[in-house]
């Protein structure tokens, strides 16, 4: 029933324009970045946090909005773009609606390198950034290359089940790791369960150069993308690479999944939820959905971060939990569609 | 030949298909017949072979080394108290809880194999371990103790499969469909596995964290007791079964001509299989790709037409005492839990069934 709702919704919108979506999106974003200054994280009440945001307040709750939330909300921003955009690039490119780096294997790839970089002894933020990317690299690889294998490329159920059985293969050896080592242990749970408290300004502005490079990649290859969605020879006929193209978006995705798992630990179903989500407003054509991915992205985190905060007050909870509890009933309904969405 | 009377028929003419052997259980002419196919005979026979020469090495190695002699005088009650001690309070609870959980997740990965038509729809994949997980966890971070953890994980495993099979509209007809609806089912209950975990005590926490990874050191005697107890009778069950479940192999209409009904071994062959994991995540938690593997050696090893239950359930439980092995001696002292073994050796053969060019068939 959900399911056909969404689908006469998505029908209803495909005509409907990207401002009006993209304005209501954003002004809901500016909303729920406030909520996360005024919630949760630290015992400061919501008027006293309402006065920082007026200039005010006691020096006890100017600490917490200014040095705890305000930092936690900006890096919940970056992970959700992230997050967002290399979903739906990965999406674009595999033509598949489930492709999802979390579920692919992508978001396991790089924890698993932060993991063994740990082990051997790396701690430096910039080494972590760079080494996340690069297992996400890896992660990127295979998914594509297991995208391009015959049959599996046109079953998108398929991808999605070899991707959960990487991620359970590199969680397996993840938690291997774990045995070996107890301070590693302590530093990789940190990352295994996906959280985006108790980081510093420094962690984000660690991975703003590889985001940026991301970001240029993507708006080079949006359009190439777009009609790569029409088929692959309609896009060589139209004068574009695929190969190169897919090169291009592997790239791009590692840079964004390793960033935002070097910060915020694997988070799975985010890259599933946000072009779903775009794509429901907006249609199917990847340039708008990317437009629509960078408020929605950290709406969806920033979100799930107030929840997790409050759902279980005074702890917290992880918020890969949280995600995967949004995140989990979207690929249901995606599933239940009557007939799987293809890209 | 007058069909009418069959008592004219004479038992010794009755000749058994080719490669088959028939033995009658009554020496009337209407008696019954035993029919068995003689590959997978010597295979069963084989397999328990093998199982029982594992489980010695198995009882045998540890910090205490004893010899093979020595471990059969001790399960004999001979031998000298230490290594008594060592083998039947120590060793053999786990060899036996390897055995029975191996057993049990193995052999309700073959029935949901056959019934939904898909090799990849195994209980873990469905989903079903993870819930059933979620509620004994439930149960320990609840109440504190352990409360009949197989009443509680076989009400998560019925829950979960409720669930998936009900938001697939159904099972063998939706293909993949319903696998996916287990994934995001599975990936539901093991975020709020994480969710309880993460609210209790340390102590609590710790009580409940064996069942979250699959492991044979915490099992519970009286939960391997009532799974031994349900490892039996579903045995006996699904061999009832089998011969239904074979013809199940066919497309619907063809079953449905050949007079099963098909409803109602699908329901029976889930409730069993539903039963089995439950119980068997209830001693060693979520050790899912088990299901996976023992069908498949089982398949590979008997080639012949039917479903090969019962060699199903023995190469899952040497893969299961294999693998806990495997995990206690590889680090030791350090034990690693036997669910992260069987998923470093699972996983990579899942893949290269999800991604061989021409997958046969999907069973």
């Amino acid at each position: 029933m959900i399911s056909t709702v969404l689908e006469r919704w998505r029908r209803a919108s495909a005509r409907r324009s990207l401002i009006p979506s993209l304005l209501v999106t954003g002004f809901l974003l500016s909303g729920v970045c406030i909520l996360s200054l005024l919630f949760g994280a630290g015992t400061v009440p919501v008027a006293d946090a309402f006065a920082v945001l007026g200039g005010q307040g006691s020096d006890e709750a100017r600490f917490i909005v200014t040095e705890l939330r305000l930092p936690r909300t900006l890096i919940g921003l970056a992970v959700g773009v992230a997050l967002g955009v290399a979903g739906a690039l990965l999406q674009a490119v595999a033509r598949n609606p489930l492709a999802e780096p979390g579920l692919l294997g992508v978001s396991a790839g790089s924890a698993f390198a932060v993991a063994v970089a740990i082990l051997l002894g790396a701690s430096a933020a910039t080494l972590t950034v760079a080494v996340a990317q690069l297992g996400a690299l890896a992660g990127c690889m295979f998914v594509l290359a297991a995208a391009r294998l015959q049959g599996v490329g046109n079953d998108p159920i398929r991808l999605v089940l070899a991707g959960a059985a990487l991620s359970s293969l590199l969680m397996a050896l993840t938690s291997l790791l774990l045995l070996f080592d107890e301070r590693a242990a302590d530093e990789i749970r940190f990352w295994v369960t996906g959280s985006v408290s108790g980081r510093d300004l420094s962690n984000l502005i660690s991975v703003l150069p590889s985001l940026a490079v991301a970001g240029m990649i993507t708006a080079l290859i949006a359009r190439p993308l777009a009609s790569l969605a029409l088929g692959e020879r309609v896009a060589v006929g139209l004068g574009h690479h695929p190969g190169r193209l897919r090169l291009l978006v592997v790239i791009a995705v590692a840079l964004l999944v390793g960033s935002a798992t070097a910060i915020a630990g694997p988070l799975v179903f985010v890259g599933l939820v946000v072009p779903f989500v775009a794509r429901a407003l907006v249609g199917a054509d990847i340039r708008r959905t990317l437009w629509l991915c960078l408020p929605i992205g950290p709406i969806v985190v920033i979100g799930s971060d107030i929840l997790s905060r409050l759902v279980a007050a005074p702890t917290e909870l992880p918020l890969g939990v949280l995600t995967a509890l949004i995140g989990a009933p979207v690929l249901l309904a995606i599933v239940r569609a009557r007939r799987m969405p293809t890209l | 030949m007058d069909l009418s009377q069959p008592k004219h028929f004479n038992q010794a003419a009755i000749v058994a298909p080719a490669g088959y052997l028939r033995i009658p259980l009554s020496s009337s002419a209407r008696g019954w017949n035993l029919l068995l196919e003689k590959r997978s005979l010597v295979v069963n026979s084989l397999l328990l072979l093998l199982l029982m020469a594992v489980a010695v090495v198995s009882l045998s190695l540890g910090t205490v080394k004893l010899g093979p002699a020595e471990v059969v005088a001790a399960l004999l009650g001979e031998g000298s108290q230490i290594h008594q001690f060592v083998i039947r309070e120590l060793r053999l609870q786990r060899v036996l809880a390897g055995i029975a959980t191996g057993g049990a997740f193995a052999l309700s990965g073959c029935l949901m194999q056959t019934l939904a038509r898909n090799r990849l729809a195994t209980p873990g994949i469905i989903g079903i371990d993870n819930a059933a997980t979620a509620f004994a966890v439930a149960s320990v971070v609840g109440t504190g103790l352990a409360l009949a953890p197989s009443a509680m994980a076989l009400a998560g495993a019925a829950t979960a499969t409720a669930l998936a099979f009900g938001l697939a509209g159904g099972s063998g007809t939706q293909g993949y469909r319903f696998i996916i609806a287990g994934l995001g089912i599975g990936a539901i209950a093991g975020a709020v596995t994480q969710v309880m975990l993460s609210r209790v005590a340390i102590d609590a926490a710790n009580a409940a964290y064996p069942w979250t990874v699959g492991s044979l050191n915490a099992r519970n005697p009286v939960a391997t007791a009532i799974l031994g107890a349900g490892l039996a009778i579903g045995m006996v069950l699904a061999l009832i079964l089998g011969r239904r479940l074979r013809i199940l192999l066919f497309a619907d209409p063809v079953v449905v001509g050949l007079g099963i009904n098909l409803q109602r071994v699908r329901f029976l062959g889930l409730c069993l299989s539903v039963l089995l994991t439950g119980l068997a995540v209830a001693v060693a938690g979520p050790v899912g790709l088990v299901a996976l593997l023992g069908p498949e050696i089982a398949r590979a090893l008997s080639r012949y037409q039917g479903v090969p239950l019962l060699a199903s359930a023995l190469a899952g439980a040497i893969i299961m005492v294999l693998a806990d092995l495997t995990g206690r001696l590889m680090l030791a002292p350090l034990e690693i839990p036997v669910g992260i073994v069987t998923a470093v050796i699972g996983s990579p053969y899942l893949l290269w069934i999800l991604l061989r060019r021409s997958p046969k068939s999907h069973l």
